[in-house]
């Protein structure tokens, strides 16, 4: 019930602003110079053909029932044609969706593996601490090497020197588990270099802030082991605002990490929708955005959903 | 204020010298004898660096250095004009938002998880295809990606205040909303909006970096780091130094801001952590 309670609002929050973002999407695309007949049939067009084309989308009517129109589509799953395959723009994603996904998932184990430790250790550490220094300048490097500049370096490194690891080439996971690695472990090091240093700061902030607070104070009085400390008073209560960057950082991946996929050639939906821009095939575009907003949101109402989990404060009107 | 200066650890000094480094470079590069970044065949094509071209040349036997110094130029000069316009409206909006509750708000609030929702990278793809690529359209994009975080910033700090005796007292003795607001609220909350700034401003530099690289950000003959980097990948395997200066670089430039804006914060919100020892 009082999960409920906390959550509806949020529901109906995240509701109004995918609205948002759908109108936005939509004015923004029917804002392109020369409108959609002259991207579908190009510079030479005549007025009837132009007529035909508006007849035949809906164009020659009102803005609002336009946009009306094409949400109910959206409800039914219709994102639209795309102009250069012809096929429906949702099978295209989700045909691409799987490789994104699992990009995703390895930069996000790979960031938390190494920002976790580290953001305890600094925020535990004493102030002149080797470890901690250490921690800050990860931290600083991670949130300040671009991904594209940290990609380009290990492309260099990796096609000179030929180690195991592959540049480009994709292969499914399904055909060689191996190879698929190779090839996806470059990407997902270099997307997870700021999710380490994302991590890394958040936990360090928030251990910094539990620490000042009393009931550390009275485990300290207590002579509990540092360990323990850290184990059971400091980490449950600095949970809630690493889960929120998290959570924000995986919403981030899976709408499509356009750089490094277009960086490492890696077929996902962020290369994709690339690709539909230098196509000026702007539906793709537009269910791209819209798609990865949408995600986001999700993922987020999520997070807001795991806050009530993990603090029973959360929503009970006390907090 | 100068006083802060003194007490900031080697990190963060060193962070704020370098900051201060590229912008004077950037400043008075075109004046310092470093070579035309524009004269094509100063060199012959793609040599690696020398005395005479410290970053080597381009494909088109330009000298880099003088590229990279003016690329240093574009991407703080892009960035900073975008956050800076982005800072005032969102500390405007926060402002009214946190102050008058209610519908105005809401109208906000709603407005600001819109934005946010747009990941920052696809929105510049959005935005280059109605506007095409370009500058205005970088900076377009860097004021969607950023503006929510002014305006969520300045809304909570601001509803903390509206509700504070100076305040209530300043509404008593008649002032009107805008004077409470430009009088009272403003220069309590200028802290939290410089801390923003700073934060902003490297999300900035990241975001018009990337949309360079992407071909989608400043055009040439033009450069900026990003485009830099762009031109340079091409040659990545035989002509390296193309790539690594100008990386280097524009690494160095916003880890500069990264590391004044956590000095800026620790000097004005203090976080002291505790030994468990």
């Amino acid at each position: 019930m009082r999960i409920l309670f906390y959550f509806l609002p949020k529901l109906a929050v995240a509701a109004i602003t995918m609205l948002g973002v759908s109108a936005l999407v939509f004015l923004s695309l029917r804002m392109i110079p020369g409108g959609y007949a002259d991207v579908l049939l190009g510079p030479f067009v005549t007025p009837e053909a132009r007529e035909a084309i508006a007849v035949r989308y809906g164009l020659d009517q009102p803005l609002l029932i336009q946009y009306l129109n094409w949400l109910g589509a959206l409800f039914q799953g219709d994102l639209g044609v795309s102009m250069v395959t012809r096929a429906p723009v949702l099978d295209e994603f989700l045909r691409r969706a799987p490789v994104t996904l699992e990009l995703a998932l390895l930069a996000l184990i790979v960031a938390l593996a190494g920002g976790l430790p580290l953001g305890i250790l600094a925020g535990i550490a004493p102030p002149d601490h080797r470890g901690g220094l250490l921690a800050r300048l990860v931290g600083a490097l991670g949130a300040s090497v671009p991904d594209f500049v940290l990609g380009s370096l290990l492309i260099f490194v990796f096609s000179v020197w030929s180690l195991w690891l592959r540049v480009g080439g994709y292969v499914g996971p399904i055909e060689d588990p191996v190879g698929n690695l190779r090839v996806m472990l470059l990407p997902a090091l270099t997307l997870s270099l700021f999710g380490i240093a994302l991590v890394l700061r958040t936990t360090r902030d928030a251990v910094l802030r539990v620490m000042t607070e009393g009931h550390i104070t009275t485990a300290l009085a207590r002579g509990e082991r540092p360990i323990d400390i850290v184990r059971l008073h400091v980490l449950r209560n600095a949970a809630i605002p690493v889960v929120t960057v998290v959570t924000t950082y995986f919403g981030f991946l899976l709408g499509g990490a356009v750089v490094v996929e277009v960086l490492f050639s890696i077929p996902g939906i962020g290369f994709f929708i690339f690709s539909g821009l230098e196509n000026r095939d702007y539906a793709i575009v537009q269910a791209g955005v819209l798609i990865a907003a949408a995600v986001f949101i999700t993922i987020n109402m999520l997070a807001d959903l795991a806050y009530a989990l993990i603090d029973p404060r959360v929503g009970s009107g006390r907090h | 204020m100068f006083s802060i200066l003194w007490r900031l650890d080697r990190l963060s000094r060193f962070g704020l010298g370098l900051l201060i480094f590229l912008i004077l470079l950037g400043l008075v590069g075109p004046h310092l004898p470093l070579g035309d970044p524009m004269r094509i065949g100063a060199g012959p094509r793609l040599t690696p660096p020398s005395w005479q071209f410290p970053f080597g040349t381009d494909e088109l036997g330009r000298s880099f250095l003088p590229r990279v110094v003016d690329g240093i130029r574009a991407t703080f000069l892009l960035s900073a004009v975008a956050v800076i316009i982005t800072a005032v409206i969102g500390t405007l909006l926060g402002m009214v938002s946190g102050f008058f509750g209610g519908f105005a708000d809401q109208l906000v609030a709603r407005g600001a998880d819109i934005l946010f929702a747009f990941p920052a990278i696809l929105a510049g793809l959005l935005i280059a295809a109605v506007m095409g690529p370009g500058q205005i359209s970088a900076i377009a994009v860097i004021s969607v990606a950023t503006l929510p975080l002014f305006i969520r910033v300045v809304r909570a700090v601001t509803l903390g205040l509206a509700s504070r005796g100076f305040i209530v007292a300043a509404q008593v003795a008649g002032a009107s909303p805008w004077r409470v607001m430009m009088v009272h609220i403003l220069p309590n909350i200028i802290g939290a909006v410089i801390v923003q700034l700073t934060y902003a401003l490297s999300i900035g530099m990241i975001i018009e970096s990337a949309l360079s690289f992407l071909g989608l950000g400043v055009q040439p003959p033009y450069a900026s780091l990003g485009s830099l980097l762009r031109q340079g990948s091409a040659y990545l395997t035989f002509a390296p130094w193309l790539v690594l200066s100008s990386g280097a670089v524009l690494s160095a430039a916003i880890m500069s801001v990264n590391l004044t804006g956590d000095a800026v914060r620790d000097a004005l919100e203090p976080l002291k952590g505790r030994s468990l020892t």
